[in-house]
């Protein structure tokens, strides 16, 4: 395993090579470009207020719609496209892995490295957003830098594990669209978790996304320190998550260049 | 004094036939469930093609070995098996030193990147660093002829643009062991001489080259070494010239 990190760190330019590589070819040839990183998740929100807020009138726990949905989509759709770019890594790159050598995590990773860049933007529109309905700036926010780290080591262990499983079974190409769909709505994003029954609530929260979403609102929007016990679980789970489908990853890599 | 380079001993390496693509998801849950139900273990012996059998061989730094041999012979796999692209199912192999493969053209071009852009990512593709790219960027340019074209999406390259560019990189990257495969059919005749040129250049500075062409002439230049594969097997290994008398005698 330490050998593995040695190798990936040998190869952290090729790492930062691709994660360019994936930012300029994925908005090269279209007008808008970079602007689709904030669109994104901003027409999201602006239909998810209208018929989830206006129409259905859903709970938003006293929250103007509009912040309250993008505080979910952020995070959201960070490990979304994350996986849905990630999964297909290996296999949109068959003619490398077939033919030149490099530590092939370096492809999934590149995925996630361009979602953060995404991320990045969509997240400076937030914080205008948090200006524009006044919240509070309170030293509470420091706690997004540790559920940022969870989000992206899950969205990594996530991201390893199926692009691996894609390269075996083609078949989940089309199962992860429809994963990722189930998971959205198996995660307080068009809901606040209070809506979730009580005795379910434990189950609820295994999901990690649930927490990382959860506690994402609860410091930007409520100006309130993260559920300690919640946040440490999935810090903990997050990094066993990521060492086993790293380990999973580098051993089905070996067979990669013969069944691609 | 034992300084050998690359090691094979005993490589065995076979291709399955039957998926020869990739597996196919509800046969495989199918396959899974049947053994569930009837507690066997997996007794379905797949289909192979062998592609390597029992190789061995060993190749001393600053030698210049040429394989050669029919298609489907196992030399792509064994370049491919020296560098690291796939793995033997048994024996083993020692490759020590940095290892420069071209491989395939057009592997590692990234179709909607500029020229220069795509000098940058297969140099680091290729492990460079981008200093070290930076300053071999004008060398690479140059032996390439692509200045005018630098800024062009290479989707718009031609065939022989594209091997012009990817063999430049290539040729730069300052590798221990050189691993080409034929590609040099693709550039004209006079990027052709450059390339050869090059090659023998770099055999002249003690570094080792594995090559592997149809292009006889070409490997006879470059080569002091040949081995003749058949089938997986090694059929003879010595001085080029007779490996490749061998050759033409009995597969022409």
């Amino acid at each position: 395993m330490i050998n593995c990190f040695k190798e990936l760190y040998k190869f952290r330019e090729l790492l930062i090579a691709l994660t360019k590589r994936e930012i300029k070819v994925r908005y090269k040839q279209t007008t808008l470009g970079a602007a689709w990183a904030i669109l994104q998740p901003f027409s999201l929100m602006l239909i998810f207020s209208l018929v989830f807020g206006v129409f259905l009138g859903l709970e938003s726990q006293e929250l103007p719609y509009p912040i309250f949905y993008y505080s979910a989509l952020l995070t959201w759709l960070f490990f979304s496209t994350s996986i849905s770019f990630g999964s297909q890594a290996v296999i949109n790159n068959s003619n490398l892995v077939s033919k030149i050598y490099f530590p092939r995590e370096v492809l999934p990773f590149a995925s996630v490295g361009a979602a953060i860049l995404d991320f990045a933007v969509a997240g400076l529109i937030f914080i205008l957003m948090m200006l524009f309905y006044k919240l509070p700036f309170s030293p509470n926010l420091i706690f997004i830098l540790p559920i940022c780290a969870i989000l992206i080591f899950f969205t990594l262990s996530v991201v390893l594990f199926t692009s691996a499983l894609v390269v075996i079974w083609r078949d989940l190409k089309f199962v992860v669209p429809l994963i990722i769909q189930i998971w959205m709505f198996a995660s307080p994003i068009i809901y606040p978790v209070s809506k979730v029954p009580q005795n379910l609530r434990f189950l609820y929260m295994l999901n990690p996304m649930a927490v990382i979403i959860e506690n994402f609102r609860r410091v930007t929007l409520f100006a309130k320190p993260p559920v300690l016990s919640e946040i440490l679980i999935a810090f903990f789970v997050s990094i066993i998550l990521f060492f086993i489908s790293y380990k999973f990853f580098k051993i089905k890599e070996r067979s990669f260049a013969d069944i691609i | 004094m034992d300084s050998s380079l690359i090691e094979f001993n005993n490589v065995y390496k076979s291709y399955s036939i039957s998926r020869l693509k990739y597996k196919r998801f509800a046969e495989d849950i199918g396959q899974i469930f049947q053994r569930v139900l009837t507690r066997k273990k997996r007794t379905i012996q797949k289909e192979k093609f062998v592609a390597l059998k029992n190789v061995n061989f060993k190749v001393k730094q600053g030698e210049s070995l040429g394989i050669i041999g029919k298609n489907g012979a196992g030399k792509t796999t064994i370049l491919k098996l020296i560098s690291r692209v796939t793995y033997p199912d048994s024996g083993e192999i020692k490759a020590d030193g940095k290892i420069g493969a071209f491989i395939e053209l057009g592997a590692g071009l990234h179709p909607e990147l500029s020229g220069r852009e795509n000098i940058y990512l297969y140099g680091s593709i290729l492990g460079m660093r981008k200093k070290e790219i930076d300053e071999k960027f004008d060398d690479i340019v140059k032996f390439s002829e692509l200045r005018k074209f630098l800024d062009t999406p290479i989707k718009r390259y031609s065939s022989g643009m594209y091997a012009r560019l990817g063999f430049s990189v290539v040729a730069f990257m300052d590798p221990d062991i050189l691993v080409i495969d034929e590609v040099l059919a693709v550039g004209d005749k006079s990027f052709q001489e450059r390339c050869l040129s090059k090659m023998n250049k770099f055999v002249k500075g003690n570094k080792t080259i594995i090559f592997v062409s149809h292009n006889l002439e070409a490997v006879k230049s470059i080569c002091d070494r040949g081995i003749l594969l058949d089938h997986g097997k090694i059929i003879k290994d010595g001085r080029v010239s007779e490996v490749i008398n061998t050759y033409l005698a009995n597969y022409s």
